[in-house]
């Protein structure tokens, strides 16, 4: 017989029924920041729009990094790309996810061999789901959003805290790419 | 005649009378390149501006490794008479500079750093045509030079993805490739009578 | 000592209502436009998940006048929100739902807004700012002509006593019974709400939404509350002033629905203006027919 006297929960437990709580709306409303870097980028509007539509799943844009959630990066990233991109994705506040779109962000697709083009995105910032395709259509576009809730949802789309706990490994591989990650130009000083 | 064509004869007529050519071509009725002399460019520059050329479209260079020589080229163009110029000149590969045109089209500041970040053709008179302007923090060659091998810097810089297992094809079809492959095989037997 | 605590339990009672009747509508108007734009729309209540989802983000903060300013805001635009009568004869403060106490305390709101914003040394963040006074300098001027024609018809400033007067009157609403001003008080109410035409000061294509540009997890979630309720009281003054008031609690929600969707749609296919082009917009025809309506009824007296 289970018994029904009150045990009060562990301090954990608590927690993590918050977080679920947390994740709960987190995933139903996810904002994008649209990094749109490369071609990929042609397919999100068909997905905004009323083909797709992809308010109806609870994401629209956003227009600045704080108010976002997850940052698409849509395509090849150059060094000088990346090094802004690593400025955006630090300035999201956490929770934050990455989707990476397109054989460009996962192996180089057909800039594996280009002097300014980065191969693997997931080497300098931490990826949540990759969507492959060259460029991927539009349902695999939807599909990667849906991959993304269900991950937030079984507690899997851990990047950002992967990026904390192994920041060392990150830097190191955006210092071998970059030189240096900040930023010189004549806008930045 | 058409009106185009009398445009293209009045820009001949106007460099070649005061210049030394060395080598003209008509691309089209609405483009024609000249080839001069280092010396000659900054006079034919401002000799064209003042006849109406006066928008700097592109300044960029072409390297030719075999002939140890850059190639810089200036298109201006004309907003009444429709008419593209490039005018094209040589300089030494080896120490590659040429003096700066921003007296005459001050637009060719970011031009020139452009192409002394991709040829490392030094711009004398540019006050910062050595500050980084696309390439940030370049440690290589030029990448635009000939003999510089984007492969392999790109190998050496940014990790490759790794493949643990080949991904064939296992339902017991042809695979695409081969299947392409034998069919380019049978052609080429075709077209050489079974000869290699 | 117990009927001050009782009447202040009510306005926070009254601004909840507001909170919640505005979000869940405007979470209908997300699914209305979307129709508009031949798309599925969001569910209903996808207004209530953006906030608690930036409720349950983690947050960075750009010192504490930018966290202030937030608490600020959102706390003067709880305490207007409970001086306002939600029928003609229920409100929490009784006698207290003058005109004047709601444009005075909204301005403070946006003051405290506007401090937060600068505070976080953004500069799209002070252009924002500036253009959200600009804007409201511009579409005050026709509203309060209006406005105080009405009080002077009316004799009173009370909200819940002009809704009475229209409704004593044999339901002669003042959006009808003075048409020309009617039309400046939608004109007015678009600006207020920052819909399409008048959308300069949040403009997400061109200064990156403005104020909110350095918000992100708790203090926008913040925002976002205040921005409901302060909608909440703008539709509601229309309503109050311009639609007779309410008898019972369904004909406002009725009311409240209707004018909110019909602006949202007129809203949906418009684009944006330029800042001045809303200055000189506001100072043209609506100033024009503000005063003319002002004239028409106040010394040649013919109101339907
Ligand atoms: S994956 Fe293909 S479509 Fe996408 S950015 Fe790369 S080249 Fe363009």
């Amino acid at each position: 017989m289970l018994s029904t006297k009150f045990s009060p929960m562990s301090k954990e437990e608590v927690d993590r029924k918050w977080w679920e709580i947390g994740d709960f709306f987190r995933r139903n409303s996810l904002w994008m920041l649209m990094y749109c870097t490369g071609c990929c980028a042609i397919e999100l509007p068909p997905a905004m729009t009323s083909a797709y539509d992809m308010e109806r799943l609870g994401m629209g844009p956003m227009a600045t990094p704080r108010q976002a959630d997850v940052l698409l990066v849509t395509g090849y990233l150059s060094l000088k790309t990346l090094r802004r991109l690593i400025y955006t994705y630090e300035q999201m506040s956490e929770p934050k996810y990455i989707v990476g779109f397109g054989s460009c962000t996962i192996n180089g697709g057909i800039y594996h061999d280009s002097h300014a083009v980065i191969n693997q995105l997931n080497k300098y910032v931490p990826v949540d789901v990759f969507v492959a395709g060259c460029m991927p259509n539009t349902e695999a576009v939807m599909n990667g959003f849906v991959d993304l809730m269900d991950l937030i949802k079984n507690k899997k789309a851990n990047g950002w805290k992967d990026y904390h706990e192994r920041y060392d490994w990150y830097l190191a591989n955006q210092k071998a790419a970059l030189g240096e990650v900040r930023v010189h130009d004549e806008f930045h000083e | 005649m058409t009106n185009s064509m009398s445009n293209i004869e009045f820009t001949t007529d106007l460099v070649e009378s005061k210049f030394s050519v060395l080598s003209t071509e008509v691309v089209d009725k609405y483009q024609v390149s000249f080839e001069v002399k280092k010396e000659d460019v900054h006079s034919l520059l401002s000799l064209l501006k003042s006849s109406g050329w006066i928008q700097l479209s592109y300044l960029s260079a072409v390297d030719w490794p075999l002939d140890n020589e850059f190639e810089v080229v200036y298109i201006v163009f004309n907003w009444d008479k429709a008419v593209h110029i490039q005018i094209r000149t040589r300089v030494d590969r080896e120490t590659p500079s040429i003096n700066s045109i921003l007296p005459i089209f001050p637009g060719c500041k970011y031009y020139e750093r452009e192409a002394h970040e991709f040829f490392g053709i030094k711009f004398p008179g540019n006050p910062d045509h050595e500050k980084q302007l696309i390439l940030e923090e370049w440690d290589d060659l030029p990448p635009l030079r000939k003999d510089f091998d984007p492969r392999a810097y790109s190998d050496k810089k940014f990790s490759k993805m790794e493949y643990k297992n080949d991904f064939v094809n296992t339902n017991g079809e042809v695979s695409k490739q081969d299947a392409r492959t034998k069919r380019y095989d049978d052609i080429d037997k075709l077209r050489t009578g079974g000869k290699k | 000592m117990i009927d001050i605590l009782l009447m202040i339990l009510t306005g926070i009672g009254v601004a909840f209502f507001g909170f919640v009747l505005q979000t869940s509508i405007a979470g209908v108007n997300r699914k209305v436009v979307a129709r508009v734009q031949k798309r599925y729309g969001p569910k209903w209540y996808q207004e209530f998940l953006d906030i608690f989802k930036l409720l349950s983000k983690r947050s960075v903060t750009h010192g504490w006048i930018f966290d202030f300013g937030v608490i600020m805001a959102l706390g003067v635009i709880i305490g207007t929100a409970m001086f306002m009568p939600l029928t003609s004869s229920f409100m929490a403060f009784d006698g207290y739902d003058n005109f004047f106490i709601f444009v005075y305390l909204i301005a403070v709101g946006m003051l405290g807004m506007a401090m937060s914003a600068s505070g976080s040394g953004n500069p799209l963040a002070s252009i924002g700012v500036m253009r959200a006074l600009t804007t409201m300098l511009a579409y005050e001027v026709p509203f309060m002509i209006v406005v105080l024609t009405i009080i002077k018809l009316t004799g009173t400033s009370s909200l819940s006593e002009i809704g009475l007067f229209q409704q004593v009157a044999g339901n002669s609403w003042f959006l009808i019974a003075l048409p020309i001003g009617g039309i400046v008080a939608v004109m007015a109410l678009m600006g207020m709400l920052g819909k399409k035409p008048f959308e300069t000061y949040i403009a997400p294509a061109e200064i990156a939404s403005g104020p909110m540009v350095e918000y992100g997890g708790k203090q926008l979630g913040m925002l976002f509350i205040m921005h409901e309720i302060t909608v909440f009281i703008e539709v509601s003054l229309f309503v109050h002033l311009f639609l007779g008031g309410a008898e019972n609690i369904v004909l406002f929600i009725v009311k409240y629905f209707v004018v909110y969707t019909i602006l949202n749609i007129i809203s949906s296919v418009y684009g944006r203006f330029k800042i001045d082009q809303v200055v000189l917009f506001f100072y043209k025809w609506p100033l024009i027919m503000a005063i003319t309506q002002a004239f028409i009824a106040i010394y040649l007296g013919w109101v339907i």
